[in-house]
C-alpha cells in the first residue's frame, strides 16, 4: 500500500504540482429534505495536498467533509476518492472509506475502552490484525501524537487535548492516504488547541493529503497549500494560502477574514 | 415452627419461581429487543403494529393475560395455524402461559426502555465506527451493546424484580411455585403466617440479591466514566 | 378462536359488577396509600432511627408481592392470638378490609418512595428562601415543597397508578369477586374462556387508557400553570 510510505516518509513532491489527484468532486449537490445544503461543488484535491476549508457556521463545510466519507448521502454530482467513484454501493463505500482517516469535533472516541483498545479496535475487526501486531502499530501511533503514556487509561481520564490526539492516532492506525479532520480544535479549551494543532502540523510535514475544516486562521496559512472559503452551500473563492488571506477578491470573503482575525 | 417438609416443598417452589422468572425475563428480553430495533426508525406499518401490542399488552393486567394464555391458548394458536393452513393442536401448561404471558407484557416496557438507551448513545459512536470500516455485527455487539447496557440497567434490573413479583402472581393460574406450596402448607398445617412470612422472605432476599448484583454489573458497565455523584441506592434495601 | 358478541353481552352484568368491585378495591387504596405514604416519606429524609425505619418500610412493602401481604393479611394474621380473639377478628375475616390493607401497604411503599424523590428534588434554595421569608417549616411543606414535588413526579404517579389498576386483580386471590375473576366466573358457566377474558381485557384497556388520557391533560394544564408563573 503506497499510503503506508506516504505517511512514513516525508513526501519529496512539491505541492504546487501535485502528481495526482487524491478527491475530485464535480456538481456536487446534498439536500436535507428541501433544504439545499451544498450547492454545485467542484473542488479537487491533489495527493498530498493540504486544503483548509473555511467559512461562517451552517455553509455546508460539515456536510461536504462528511458527504466525502458516506456519513451524508450527497443527492448528485460525482465524488473521486484515488480513482475510486462514491457510490452509494457498500463495496465503493468500503473502497473509499479505506482510504480516509476522520476526525470529528467531538472525538467520538469509544468511552467504555482504554485509549489503546481505541486504537486496535479497528486493526482487529476491520483489517482482522492479530493482537500483538495492533498493539504494535497502535503504540507507534500514539506515541507519535505524544501520548503513549496513557494507553492504559480510559478516554474520560484524559484532557481534551490528549483525546483529541488519540483520535488522530486511531484514526492513523488505519494507514490513510487521506485525512478528514472537521473542526478538530472547537471543542477544545485553549491550552489544548496548540498541542492539537501541532500534531496536525506534523502529520500535514509527512505528505498525506488533509482536508481540514478549521477556524484557526493562523494554523491555515501556516500549513495549507489551498484555501476554500464556503457560504451558503457555495464555493465563493478558493486560493493559495498567500492569496487567500493578503488578497482575497471577494467582499464576502473579505468581511469574513476581518470577522476571524 | 414450619414443618421442614412443607419447608422443602417451598424452596421447590422457590426455584420454580426463579425458573419462571428467569425464562420469562429472557423472553420479555427478547421481544423488548427486537421491537426496540425495528421501530429505532420511524416506519409506519412497523410503528402501528408497535403502538397495537404496546397498548393491549401495557393496558391489562398480566394475571389476565395468563388466564387467557393458559384457558384460551391452544385455541388461539389452533386458530393462527389454521390461517396458515396448518392443523397444531398444543396443550398449553400453566408454566408455558406464565412464561408467555409475563414475557409478552414485560418485552412491551423493556422494548421502551432499550429504545430510549440506544437513542441516548450519541451519534457520533456509529460514525466513529463506521469511518473506522468496523463491521456492523461488532458496531452493535462491541460498541453499542455496552453503552446500551450501561444507560438500561437501572431500569432492566427494577424491571426484573417486577416480573419476579408478578410470578408469585401468576402463580393463580395453578403454577406450583412458591405460593401455591406455601398455600398447601397453610392449608394442611392451619398456621398459615410463618408459611407466608417464609414466602417474604424469599423474595426480599431475591430483591437484595438482585441489586447485590446490579451494582456489581454497574459498577463494571461504569468503567472508563468519570465518577458521577452517585444518587442514594433509592431502591435498595 | 372465535369471539361470541352475544355471550359478551350477555354476561355483561357479571362483568360491570366484577368492575365495581375492582374499583372499590382500588379506591380506597389510592386514598390511604397516599395518606399513609406521606409520612413515611417525610421520615425518610430525616436522619437517624426514623430514616431507617422508613426505609426498611419502604424496602418491604415494595419487595414483598402483593399477592403474599394479601395472604399474611387474609389468612396469615388471623392465626394470631391478637387477632383471633379480639375484635379485629370480625375485621380480618372480611376480604374486602384485607384487600385494602395489603394493597395500601404495598402501594404506600411505592409511593413513599415516588414522594421522597420528589421532595428531594426540590432545590434547597427554594426551602432557605421560603424560611427567610417567615414560613413556619409546616408552611413551607405544604405550601412549597409538597406542590413542588406534586409536578415532578407527575409522571412516575401516573406509572404507580395504572400498575395499581392491574394490581388488583391479585384479590380474586381472597376471594373477591372483581373483574378477573367476573371473567372466570362466566368461563365456568359457559365453557368459554376467549370471550369472557378479551371483554373482561377490554374493560382494563379502556380503564387504564381513559386515565392515560386524564394523565394527559391534568399535565398539560400543570404545564400551562408553570409556564405562566
Ligand atoms: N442532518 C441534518 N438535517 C437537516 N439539516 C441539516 C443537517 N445537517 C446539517 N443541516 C443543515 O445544513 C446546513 C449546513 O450545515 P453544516 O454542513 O453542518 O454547516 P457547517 O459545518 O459549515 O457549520 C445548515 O443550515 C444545517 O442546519
Ligand atoms: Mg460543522
Amino acid at each position: 500500500m503506497n499510503a503506508v510510505t506516504q505517511i512514513a516518509v516525508p513526501s519529496p513532491v512539491r505541492r504546487e504540482t501535485p502528481a495526482a489527484v487524491a478527491i475530485s468532486i464535480r456538481k456536487l449537490n446534498k439536500f436535507y429534505g428541501g433544504f439545499q445544503a451544498l450547492r454545485d461543488i467542484d473542488l479537487e484535491v491533489g495527493q498530498g495536498e493540504i486544503v483548509i476549508l473555511c467559512g461562517p457556521s451552517g455553509s455546508g463545510k460539515s456536510s461536504l467533509i462528511r458527504c466525502i466519507n458516506h456519513l451524508e448521502q450527497h443527492n448528485s454530482g460525482t465524488i473521486r476518492v484515488n480513482g475510486t467513484e462514491l457510490t452509494h454501493k457498500a463495496s465503493d463505500v468500503a473502497q473509499v472509506r479505506r482510504q480516509l482517516g476522520m476526525v470529528f469535533q467531538g472525538f467520538n472516541l469509544f468511552p467504555h475502552m482504554t485509549v489503546l483498545a481505541n486504537c486496535t479496535f479497528a486493526l482487529r475487526l476491520a483489517l482482522r490484525l492479530p493482537a500483538a501486531e495492533a498493539n504494535d502499530i497502535a503504540r507507534e501511533y500514539l506515541a507519535r501524537v505524544n501520548v503513549q503514556d496513557q494507553a492504559a487509561k480510559y478516554p474520560s481520564e484524559l484532557s481534551g487535548g490528549q483525546q483529541q490526539r488519540v483520535a488522530i492516532a486511531r484514526a492513523l492506525c488505519l494507514k490513510p492516504s487521506i485525512m478528514l479532520f472537521d473542526e478538530p480544535t472547537s471543542a477544545l479549551d485553549p491550552e489544548s488547541v496548540g498541542s492539537v494543532l501541532r500534531i496536525m502540523e506534523d502529520l500535514a510535514a509527512t505528505g498525506i493529503t488533509m482536508v481540514c475544516v478549521t477556524h484557526e486562521m493562523g494554523f491555515a496559512r501556516r500549513v495549507a497549500d489551498r484555501c476554500v472559503f464556503m457560504e451558503k452551500g457555495e464555493i465563493v473563492e478558493e486560493g493559495t494560502s498567500d492569496r487567500f488571506f493578503s488578497a482575497p477578491s471577494t467582499a464576502r470573503l473579505k468581511a469574513f477574514l476581518q470577522q476571524v482575525l | 415452627m414450619p414443618e421442614m417438609g412443607f419447608v422443602q416443598q417451598l424452596g421447590i417452589g422457590a426455584l420454580m419461581t426463579i425458573k419462571v422468572a428467569v425464562l420469562s425475563y429472557l423472553l420479555a428480553l427478547a421481544i423488548g429487543t427486537a421491537f426496540a430495533l425495528v421501530t429505532l426508525r420511524r416506519r409506519l406499518v412497523v410503528g402501528f403494529i408497535w403502538q397495537v401490542y404496546a397498548s393491549i399488552f401495557t393496558g391489562v393486567p398480566s394475571l389476565l393475560v395468563a388466564f387467557l394464555f393458559f384457558y384460551a391458548g391452544s385455541g388461539i394458536v389452533a386458530s393462527l395455524a389454521s390461517l396458515v393452513g396448518l392443523t397444531v393442536t398444543v396443550d398449553i401448561s400453566p408454566f408455558a402461559a406464565a412464561v408467555a404471558a409475563l414475557g409478552m407484557v414485560y418485552g412491551a416496557y423493556l422494548a421502551d426502555l432499550i429504545r430510549s438507551a440506544i437513542q441516548n448513545v450519541p451519534p457520533g459512536q456509529f460514525e466513529a465506527a463506521k469511518v473506522l470500516l468496523v463491521p456492523q455485527p461488532a458496531t452493535w455487539l462491541l460498541v453499542i451493546l455496552p453503552q446500551v447496557l450501561r444507560l438500561a440497567l437501572p431500569g432492566m434490573t427494577n424491571m426484573w424484580i417486577v416480573v419476579m413479583k408478578d410470578t408469585a402472581l401468576i402463580s393463580l393460574i395453578g403454577l406450583k411455585e412458591i405460593m401455591a406450596y406455601a398455600k398447601l402448607a397453610s392449608g394442611v398445617t392451619k398456621e398459615p403466617f410463618i408459611y407466608y412470612v417464609l414466602a417474604s422472605v424469599f423474595f426480599l432476599g431475591m430483591t437484595w440479591l438482585t441489586y447485590f448484583v446490579s451494582r456489581r454489573i454497574e459498577s463494571w458497565s461504569e468503567r472508563g466514566y468519570k465518577p458521577v455523584v452517585k444518587q442514594e441506592p433509592a431502591h435498595a434495601l | 378462536m372465535h369471539y361470541d358478541p352475544v355471550l359478551a353481552w350477555e354476561s355483561m352484568p357479571t362483568l360491570l359488577a366484577g368492575t365495581a368491585t375492582t374499583f372499590a378495591v382500588l379506591l380506597p387504596v389510592l386514598v390511604l396509600g397516599l395518606l399513609l405514604a406521606l409520612p413515611v416519606a417525610l421520615m425518610r429524609l430525616e436522619r437517624g432511627g426514623k430514616a431507617v425505619f422508613a426505609a426498611s418500610y419502604i424496602a418491604f412493602f415494595r419487595g414483598v408481592p402483593s399477592l403474599v401481604l394479601l395472604y399474611l393479611v387474609y389468612s396469615g394474621l388471623p392465626q394470631l392470638s391478637v387477632v383471633r380473639d379480639t375484635f379485629l377478628w370480625t375485621v380480618f375475616s372480611n376480604a374486602y378490609f384485607c384487600a385494602w390493607v395489603g394493597l395500601t401497604l404495598t402501594h404506600s411503599g411505592y409511593m413513599a418512595e415516588i414522594i421522597r424523590g420528589g421532595l428531594a428534588a426540590v432545590p434547597p434554595g427554594v426551602v432557605e428562601a421560603a424560611t427567610a421569608l417567615g414560613l413556619s417549616p409546616r408552611q413551607a411543606l405544604f405550601r412549597l415543597r409538597l406542590p413542588m414535588a406534586a409536578r415532578y413526579v407527575l409522571k412516575a404517579y401516573q406509572n404507580e397508578l395504572l400498575i395499581m389498576v392491574k394490581s388488583t386483580s391479585a384479590v380474586s386471590a381472597i376471594t373477591l369477586v372483581d373483574l378477573t375473576a367476573a371473567a372466570n366466573t362466566v368461563f365456568d358457566y359457559t365453557y368459554d374462556p376467549f370471550t369472557p377474558l378479551v371483554t373482561a381485557a377490554a374493560i382494563y384497556w379502556c380503564i387504564v387508557n381513559i386515565m392515560r388520557i386524564g394523565f394527559t391533560m391534568a399535565d398539560r394544564k400543570l404545564n400551562r400553570h408553570l409556564a405562566r408563573g
